[in-house]
């Protein structure tokens, strides 16, 4: 597709954007400018279905699919109603794996469904990337529908600080067949048709749900990530589009937002710009979002290839109705070439001298002690700990190195059932932690990009997180949920190297 | 014109002549060789004689020819082809390309600026059959590619909802969903030109691979590759040309939303059911007093919704009727369609299923079949019924019932 056909598609694409008759209520997808039943006294209005749920009313399992889809082999296509029936659409049921033999599809209809932000093709490996929301998940399995509450917030914090939060980790999982002494028993693994950017869009809508925070009032969006799927073209703007962050203007929006780099901590590294941004005049906007997703890189038999995972960490600031202060920080930076990958290179290179230490180590343990000196805290005010987890030793060995304790840390480690989300990693321990913390706890993060940097941060909870807890998903919740499904190496590769 | 039944009907046009290429794959032959070979045909089987240069314009019908073999501006190779340098029109509407353009003819004969002129159908699917699967959804919503469907499996959603409204879990519903291509089959054992000649069991294809669930490969048309056209002209010049003209008494089409997926209903084509209405009413003809009907079976369920659409069959109970008609059946030749003691014979030729479906010939195809047989030109295929042969319907579809093409023929309107 052309380019111009592209950006056409994408505002209709990515929300499930159709047109309403205001006068009668019908409602049009593709969207239509005017009514056929108001004529020309129509005045339409456009309506979107990205938070809606939907009901599967027919389909078929393709098994010869068109070229463009071969790479998802056999899946099934249906149509989705909306509105009781008022509008109808297509759309393929994604996270579904066809059962062998013949599929009864008439046993599917009237199943619940949840749009999904999925990959849909590519032109070639050269071209554009197509992005939408007309995917579904059946909503009795792995993700469930959530509404999407928009409250006003009631309570103005001093400091600014977590707002909100929401994590996204795909239903496939892979088991580590051996015991490494890493600690890692199984990782999730992108579905064939996710990427970082779908896993961004799937975090920042559950953090926008949890925080019930109006997307529109959202003036800025980081997200860091090593595997954005285009060299050059930021995922945020697919983000900002499809989240609908910043007041809208002419199919725009007003906010803004990079794409940032630093290994696995280019998220974590804009905590505190996000912070620092929401509580500066200038900026004149209320949130700041920040995003760490990952489809983590690795090398066929690589060691990595061994500790990888996928998923994404959203976190929102702000100064309203804040669930914990971001208190203090401490960066810590140095040029250590540990690991490192070249333009052009599809996977990093690593495990020379300074893996671990004194890479990871030591800028993780220093960035750690520091932030204690700095807020004046003993290791036993802090309740929990979480550390980059490339895999489940190393955050481990940081924290008891730093003065803390092992029931500190064991909460964080969620890396063991979910891999090495790279930017996603410290968020995704960070959200995990969050989802069992109490008002007045103190939360220490500290995350490592390789290259090489660490940041602590100490966060405060506050009362406001009780408010909230119903709208979360938590990570533990995610991590053994009934429906994940587990898949072999060669397909835990295929579908990665799609991603 | 006295019509049958004592009304009064004036015919759009008259069909003095017909030609037709086989079906199936002819990677051999270029598409404006396939056309020319069933214009030529055409031509040269009216009665009295046809001149080339007594042919005042042609409309030609095709879905894909862009596509499949990088040409355009047929009328230029059509023009060079024929040696001929008149007025030409390409008509393109999916799987009813060929029935539009037919209704464009039958539209300008009757409008009166010409006295005969060429309607032609083509396709060329095999040139690209690597693509084909992909080019054949220009006729959906560019959001139902998006969706990963495939026509097969447009379809197969409409057979689902229809098994799930009506079968209602009754064995007998899927078996008569595939008996539809046993029948049409069996049609086209003895049709010389159609693709698939042979006999195939209800087991055959309910066994046969899965394509898009529910729908296997026996239940869907092949890809092919074909050209059919006829000679049209005022009726009132018929009889110059031929002494059994066949006449066009109605002609009409309808349209509906492209997407499937998005219009009022997934078991039954709107558009259909409003060409055939305005089609018998124009005529004064119901249903039952059609004796043939060539049916757009680009899958079984399409033929199935058809008897519903038509108002043949009521609606959600036309399994039931295929599924009585096919095992009640004990001829060897035509397996009719039964409903109050008489009966409708569908798709004699093989339909789109068995004798193929070149999709912008299919909808001149279907007018070609329905003229040798009104005119008892079928040869071994040729229909027998009690009483004189006489009236007969063809219905063409495109995509998935954007379009609806319905024409009704009759031998004998004194």
């Amino acid at each position: 597709m052309s380019e111009p056909i592209t950006r056409r598609r994408i505002l209709v694409d990515y929300r499930i954007r159709a047109s309403r008759c205001v006068n009668c209520g019908r409602t049009y997808f593709p969207p239509k400018f005017f009514c056929n039943t108001e004529g020309r006294s129509s005045r339409m209005n456009y309506v979107d279905y990205f938070n809606s749920r939907g009901t599967l009313i027919s389909g078929s399992a393709i098994r010869k699919p068109t070229n463009k889809f071969l790479h998802l082999g056999s899946f099934i296509s249906g149509v989705v109603s909306f509105d009781d029936g008022n509008v109808r659409v297509p759309g393929r049921i994604t996270d579904y794996t066809l059962p062998d033999g013949e599929l009864d599809i008439t046993r599917l209809i009237g199943r619940g469904v949840v749009p999904r932000f999925r990959r849909l093709y590519t032109d070639g490996s050269q071209g554009l990337i197509y992005y939408s929301s007309l995917n579904f998940s059946f909503d009795d399995d792995y993700y469930p529908y959530q509404e999407y509450v928009k409250v006003e917030p009631s309570n103005t914090s001093e400091r600014p600080g977590i707002v909100g939060y929401g994590v996204y980790l795909p239903k496939f999982r892979i088991k580590n067949e051996e015991e490494s002494g890493l600690g890692m028993k199984e990782r999730t693994v992108p579905f064939a048709d996710e990427d970082t950017t779908t896993f961004a869009v799937e975090a920042g809508k559950r953090a926008l749900i949890h925080s019930g925070v109006d997307g529109k009032h959202v003036k800025k969006c980081f997200l860091g990530s090593e595997s954005t799927p285009y060299a050059v073209k930021p995922s945020m703007s697919t983000v900002c589009q499809a989240l609908q962050l910043g007041e809208e203007y002419e199919d725009g929006f007003f906010s803004g937002g990079i794409d940032s780099q630093f290994a696995c901590k280019a998220a974590t590294d804009l905590f505190i710009d996000a912070a620092a941004l929401v509580a500066y005049s200038t900026f004149g906007g209320e949130y700041v979002m920040v995003i760490g997703s990952d489809n983590a890189q690795a090398a066929r038999n690589d060691p990595l290839d061994f500790t990888v995972g996928a998923g994404a960490a959203a976190f929102l600031f702000g100064r309203r109705d804040v669930i914990a202060t971001l208190d203090y920080y401490v960066p810590y930076t140095s040029d250590t070439p540990d690991f490192y990958r070249r333009e052009g290179q599809k996977y990093p290179r690593h495990g020379g001298r300074f893996t671990g230490e004194p890479a990871y180590f030591k800028h993780v343990v220093t960035a750690m002690k520091a932030a204690l000196r700095v807020s004046g805290l003993a290791p036993k005010d802090i309740r929990f700990v979480v550390n980059h987890s490339p895999n489940a030793k190393y955050p481990y060995q940081a924290a008891l190195e730093a003065g803390f304790e092992k029931e500190q840390v064991e909460p964080g480690l969620v890396v063991k059932y979910i891999g090495n989300l790279y930017s996603g990693s410290s968020p995704t321990a960070l959200a995990a932690v969050l989802d069992l913390a109490e008002p007045g706890d103190c939360i220490m993060m500290t995350s490592y990009g390789s290259g090489a940097g660490s940041e602590s941060y100490i966060f405060t909870v506050t009362k406001e997180i009780e408010n909230k807890r119903e709208r979360s998903i938590p990570v533990k919740q995610q991590i053994e949920n009934l429906h994940r499904e587990y898949v072999d190496y060669n397909t835990y590769r295929s579908w990665k190297e799609l991603s | 014109m006295d019509a049958p039944f004592g009304w009064k009907v004036k015919p759009y046009a008259a069909i003095i002549g017909a030609g037709r290429t086989a079906f199936g794959e002819q990677w051999y032959k270029d598409p404006e060789k396939l056309l020319m070979e069933a214009g030529i045909g055409a031509v040269e089987s009216v009665d009295s004689g046809l001149r080339r240069r007594d042919i005042q314009a042609c409309y030609f019908g095709s879905f894909l020819y862009q596509a499949t073999n990088k040409l355009g501006l047929v009328p230029g190779y059509m023009a060079r082809e024929l040696g001929i340098n008149i007025p030409m029109n390409t008509t393109e509407a999916a799987c009813g390309s060929g029935g539009s353009a037919f209704y464009n003819a039958c539209i300008a004969i009757k409008s009166g600026v010409y006295d005969v002129v060429l309607v032609g159908g083509f396709e060329k699917m095999t040139d690209r059959s690597s693509k084909i699967i992909d080019d054949l959804m220009f006729a959906a919503d560019p959001h139902e590619f998006d969706a990963g469907f495939t026509f097969s499996g447009l379809y197969a959603a409409m057979m689902a909802r229809y098994i799930y409204d009506y079968g209602r879990g009754d064995r007998r519903c899927l078996e008569a969903l595939a008996q539809i291509a046993c029948k049409n089959h069996h049609h086209a054992v003895n049709n010389e030109y159609a693709q698939f000649r042979r006999e195939i069991r209800v087991q055959d294809v309910l066994k046969s691979a899965p394509i898009a669930d529910p729908i296997r490969l026996l239940h869907c048309s092949p890809i092919s590759d074909g050209a059919a056209a006829v000679i049209l002209t005022k009726p009132e010049l018929a009889k110059r040309f031929t002494d059994t003209p066949i006449y066009v008494i109605g002609s009409q089409q309808a349209t509906d939303d492209v997407s499937l997926c998005t219009r009022e209903s997934l078991t039954g084509i709107k558009a259909t059911r409003l060409a055939v209405g305005k089609a018998l009413k124009e005529t004064k003809l119901s249903m039952e007093n059609l004796q043939i009907a060539e049916v757009h079976d680009c899958f079984t369920i399409e033929e199935a919704v058809f008897l519903e659409d038509s108002g043949f069959y009521e609606k959600g109970k036309a399994w039931e009727s295929i599924y009585e008609s096919y095992e009640s059946f004990k001829g060897s030749k035509h397996v009719p369609y039964v409903k109050d003691g008489g009966g409708l014979i569908v798709n004699p030729g093989g339909g789109l299923k068995a004798d193929g479906h070149p999709v912008g010939a299919t909808g001149v195809r279907q007018i070609y079949e329905c003229f040798k047989q009104l005119r008892k030109e079928a040869g071994k295929h040729q229909v027998e019924v009690d009483g004189d042969l006489n009236l007969a319907l063809c219905d063409n579809i495109g995509g998935t019932g954007g379009i609806a093409t319905v024409h009704i023929l009759a031998r004998d309107i004194s």
